[in-house]
């Protein structure tokens, strides 16, 4: 039956309403009452981060990223899982409630980032600290336009078509808005006289932006072949050259929106009978990471743990059929020491040597 | 463990300010902490200076003097198991920052022909004269750290270093990169977490008081590197770098390095 209803939900159309600009801030208002809002703010000089948000006239629209992804709501960069009991061997397990929040602003590379980390944290063995979290959490998607570091059309995961409650096309006048979810019709119908009809002119303009989206994006083609290739050149001196300039910081993996891995510590109370469990977000760029019990290291060295990025990246989540990688361009963005992925991966594909990219950080 | 069975623990300093003696005496549970263990010596607090048997013995500061060295072997023979404690004992300290003939000069200039009944030396850290089992990084540490480390004493465990930089923190934390978006030169990047990325946190570059990275994972290369594309001199980053760095065994020569290969 279950089933059947989702059958249903996505062979019917599509429902697509607008909202005029004169409106968006009475609708941000609005989002308020189905939980905490948070969204896109400008933290310092060039950042944007996302943040719970008391005045709407605070959201910035024009955000290409967010120094830390969509995912530090749903898996916390630290937290306390449980307390342990250790004079009993027992522990406590809180079956913390969330109040449900609303994530406005997420780009599509950032909700397809989401998508896969639903597929490791909820397909085999369930996280239920992230389930709790995702179930939450209400996803209303915006529409971007690429910087130079954006690739997300070489990753198949510039347009979504599912992962969001609501999902923002810019117009010139609005937003085109398109029903991801039945909390998306909830929220239209219970804000009805917001939003209007889609017009033809509406439709134009939405074409017309999604043409030239595309063409602002800096390469086309595809990245489909890009693991084997990376595979493949595993040993070309592009690899050390580039490792050799990497910090081993961690920036790359700690932004990237589908980076996942996190280390567990207990820390015991003083009196040795108590302890609590904590996890917090790990980076294959540390040494520790691929130390294992006997001193043994399967990441030996910072060339080594370098180019397992890469490779992890490029590999294939099979429940989505693309790329770990979405194509964000974070961490090249993020990476201090001025590292261009998107630059590394197109020397692979091309074999030849990079444009010069010149490292704005705007 | 019983209560009859409680580690005995000694609390030294060698050539240092005390402040990590001060700041491990500050902590907020020390009356659990004094419950826990026998506190057998503690050389901020008490001016008996006969170095018993310990289960653990702290060390602050630095190998300064022939004094220091001595008093620093009879601590390591009493104990079975030694902590080097902040900068100082785990780096050599801001005074380890003069060396070799530089070091003469300078004492020189200071000291003149004065004389003195002991033999000052070059500031060096613990572990170049005797075994250290653990380091607890800082300057000083952090209480969160100092706990957990005693807290794994007392229960006869060991507590796991970090291997990874402040810039984790940084993330973690959500605060902007001072050194990418200001081109400042942080330190972040080679410094042992465990602070929480404070300085980043107040919009200042980290300046390393917490030393590099353990385990030949503080990339000094790569950092003078990226400091270097920023329009920064090699002197300017050397003397960064040295403030807390300068004992780090491959310092200079992976600066060197990076300026030979591309000169
Ligand atoms: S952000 Fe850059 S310097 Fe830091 S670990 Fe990643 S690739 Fe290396
Ligand atoms: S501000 Fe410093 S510590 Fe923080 S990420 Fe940047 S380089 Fe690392």
């Amino acid at each position: 039956m279950q089933k059947l209803i989702y059958i249903f939900w996505y062979i019917r159309k599509m429902r697509y309403v607008k909202i005029a600009n004169e409106q968006i801030h009475d609708f941000l208002n609005q989002l308020k009452q189905y939980g905490k809002l948070y969204a896109p703010v400008k933290v310092s000089d060039k950042f944007y981060d996302r943040k719970e948000i008391d005045d709407v006239c605070d959201i910035a629209f024009d955000y290409v990223r967010t120094l830390l992804p969509a995912k530090k709501y749903f898996i916390h960069p630290k937290e306390k899982m449980f307390d342990i009991d250790i004079e009993n061997g027992t522990y406590d397990e809180p079956e913390e409630k969330i109040e449900p929040f609303v994530l406005f602003g997420v780009h599509a590379c950032e909700i397809v980032g989401l998508r896969i980390l639903d597929g490791v944290y909820l397909r085999d063995y369930v996280d239920t600290y992230y389930k709790r979290r995702r179930e939450a959490g209400i996803i209303i998607g915006l529409s971007c336009l690429p910087d130079d570091h954006c690739f997300c059309n070489l990753r198949r995961s510039d347009f979504v078509d599912i992962g969001f409650d609501l999902f923002l096309h810019e117009l010139p006048d609005g937003y085109l808005v398109r029903v991801g979810s039945p909390t998306g019709h909830k929220i239209v119908d219970e804000c009805a006289e917001l939003f209007s009809n889609v017009t033809q002119e509406d439709i134009a303009a939405f074409r017309e932006f999604e043409e030239k989206r595309q063409q602002m994006f800096s390469h086309h083609g595809s990245f489909d072949n890009m693991r084997y290739l990376l595979e493949l050149t595993a040993r070309d001196e592009l690899w050390d050259e580039e490792s050799e300039k990497c910090l081993g910081c961690g920036n790359c993996t700690n932004t990237c929106p589908t980076c996942r891995c996190y280390d567990v510590q207990d820390i015991p109370d003083i009196d040795g009978k108590t302890a609590e469990r904590i996890r917090f977000w790990d980076s294959c760029q540390f040494r520790s990471h691929g130390l294992v019990a006997g001193g043994h290291n399967f990441r030996e060295t910072k060339k080594d743990r370098f180019f397992n990025r890469y490779v992890c990246k490029n590999s294939y989540f099979y429940g989505l059929g693309t790329s770990y990688c979405v194509g964000c361009g974070n961490c090249t963005y993020f990476c201090p020491a001025g590292i261009d992925y998107l630059g590394n991966l197109l020397r692979v594909r091309s074999a030849s040597e990079p444009e010069e990219v010149v490292h704005e950080h705007n | 463990m019983s209560d009859t069975m409680k580690p005995k623990v000694g609390i030294h300093g060698l050539t240092s300010c005390y402040g990590c003696q001060l700041r491990m005496a500050s902590v907020q549970e020390i009356l659990r902490v004094a419950q826990r263990f026998d506190i057998e010596y503690w050389s901020m607090l008490s001016s008996d200076g006969t170095i018993r048997h310990v289960d653990i013995a702290f060390v602050e500061g630095s190998v300064t003097t022939m004094a220091d060295e001595e008093e620093l072997k009879a601590i390591r023979e009493n104990a079975d198991v030694l902590v080097a404690v902040g900068s100082c004992a785990i780096h050599g300290g801001v005074q380890g920052m003069i060396f070799g003939e530089e070091y003469r000069k300078v004492f020189g200039e200071i000291y003149g022909n004065c004389t003195m009944d002991f033999e000052a030396k070059i500031a060096e850290p613990i572990h170049k004269f005797v075994k250290v089992d653990h380091n607890l990084p800082g300057c000083p540490p952090e209480e969160d750290e100092i706990m957990y480390y005693l807290a794994t004493f007392a229960m006869g465990s060991y507590p796991e270093e970090k291997d990874y930089p402040v810039c984790a923190e940084c993330r973690r934390n959500g605060y902007p990169c001072v050194l990418i978006e200001r081109g400042e030169p942080c330190l972040g990047p080679l410094v042992v977490a465990g602070c929480g990325a404070r300085c980043p946190g107040h919009n200042i570059a980290c300046f390393g008081c917490r030393g590099p990275v353990p385990h030949g994972v503080a990339w000094f290369d790569s950092l003078a590197r990226t400091f270097r594309e920023k329009g920064m001199e090699k002197e300017e980053i050397k003397a960064r770098m040295e403030i807390f760095g300068r004992q780090y065994e491959k310092m200079n020569e992976m600066i060197e390095k990076v300026f030979e290969h591309e000169d």
